[in-house]
């Protein structure tokens, strides 16, 4: 049984891998989180991080065109369908890899991993993220 | 919050069990941690995870029905297959958070604490008094951020007559169309089932983009029904006959 606390410690294992936490981006909620934080204080960085991962999700620039557009874009970006994967932002000694979980309820929640550049694998880390995301919503 | 704060602290070191009542709702403590909120406010667990379909009301139903008096339905709905463990944490803290946000605003009211009461939810995710607070804190003041004024929380909106200054995202075009001038934030997170913080976050950054408006007076805040204040004579009873019970058994 896959939860919260059993993902976040997976995420751990991921190489290189610094500190990991389950943000809600609408309201920055840090629902979990393991490792250590920027800054140690992993309840700004999800206010943070919640902020970036709120314009991926939302902004019209990152919906892909296609004939559900607009419509039905009401249900595009409540954790259903979700137009935006991850987020991944790279600095001069760190990855931080933001991926977005897929619900059949209303939700906003996503992983963010945050990693060593020098020992981290982005490709490794975002495919063991997206097993991850997948694994807490379905057991 | 200033009200709560030394009461919950006392709760948290002395690991009380029980229920803390206030008018805006209920915070239920397990071993000094929070592990259920609800308020009349907010949309519960079973609003959050029926209205999108992702449960069926029957199954919810069923749930409560047969592992209600044992207080394990968030057990029963893991263990019948019908959510996973994940799911119901994401939804219950998601749930929890929300209901605390209103339990724990301003109130004039009395807080009152019935020790050994416990939710038929049962454990799912247990929660820091401290952290409970903390977040329900950082809320409020990201609301203020948005948009200053608490009038749009509480009263029904409207769309404005003029379009909204800046671009309306998805998840606010949903809260959009419910906003017709009769129904609340509340209402809309209900009929959308969304927590009712999310929905004042968006009610705000329309506020604040000049897109929604409140039409006439605020309504009233609901507040918890008469009766939650007569839940503790039962639960005394049940306490002394358990007392009763066990000394029966000793001797």
């Amino acid at each position: 049984m896959a939860g919260i606390d059993e993902c976040l410690f997976e995420a751990m294992q991921i190489p290189g891998a610094l500190g990991a936490s389950v943000v809600d981006w609408t309201s920055g909620l840090s629902l979990g989180s393991v490792g250590s934080a920027p800054h140690q204080d992993p309840e700004a960085t999800a206010a943070e991080t919640a902020e970036l991962a709120r314009m991926a999700a939302e902004h019209p620039a990152f919906v892909p065109d296609g004939p559900d557009e607009g419509a039905t874009g009401a249900t595009s970006s409540t954790g259903k369908e979700l137009p935006v994967e991850d987020v991944i932002v790279t600095t001069r000694t760190a990855y931080h890899v933001l991926r977005f979980v897929e619900t059949t309820f209303d939700c906003s929640v996503f992983f963010h991993l945050w990693m060593d550049r020098d020992q981290g694998n982005l490709a490794l880390a975002r495919h063991r993220l997206r097993d991850l995301a997948e694994r807490l919503v379905l057991g | 919050m200033n009200v709560t704060s030394p009461m919950l602290l006392r709760l948290a070191a002395e690991r009380a069990t029980g229920a803390l009542l206030r008018d805006r709702g209920t915070l239920y403590l397990a071993d000094g941690q929070v592990v259920h909120a609800e308020s009349p406010s907010s949309p519960g667990l079973e609003v959050l995870l029926t209205a999108s379909g992702r449960l069926r009301p029957e199954g919810w139903r069923e749930a409560v029905d047969r592992a209600g008096a044992k207080g394990l339905v968030g057990r029963f709905l893991i263990d019948s297959g019908q959510l996973a463990g994940g799911e119901l944490e994401l939804c219950h803290l998601s749930a929890l958070h929300d209901a605390a946000f209103f339990v724990l605003g301003p109130s004039s009211g009395p807080t009152r604490f019935r020790y050994g009461v416990v939710h038929w939810m049962g454990p799912v995710h247990a929660v820091p008094t401290d952290r409970v607070e903390r977040e329900a804190a950082r809320r409020r003041e990201l609301l203020d951020r948005l948009w200053p004024y608490d009038s749009v929380d509480s009263a029904p909106v409207v769309r404005a007559d003029r379009g909204p200054a800046s671009p309306v995202t998805p998840r606010q075009r949903s809260v959009m169309a419910l906003a017709d001038g009769t129904k609340t934030p509340q209402d809309i997170a209900r009929a959308l089932g969304r927590p009712a913080f999310h929905t004042l976050v968006d009610i705000r950054r329309l506020a604040a983009a000049g897109a929604v408006e409140t039409p006439r007076a605020p309504a009233p805040v609901p507040s918890v029904p008469a009766w939650v204040a007569d839940v503790g004579a039962d639960q005394d009873v049940a306490l002394l006959i358990r007392l009763r019970d066990a000394l029966e058994a000793a001797l």
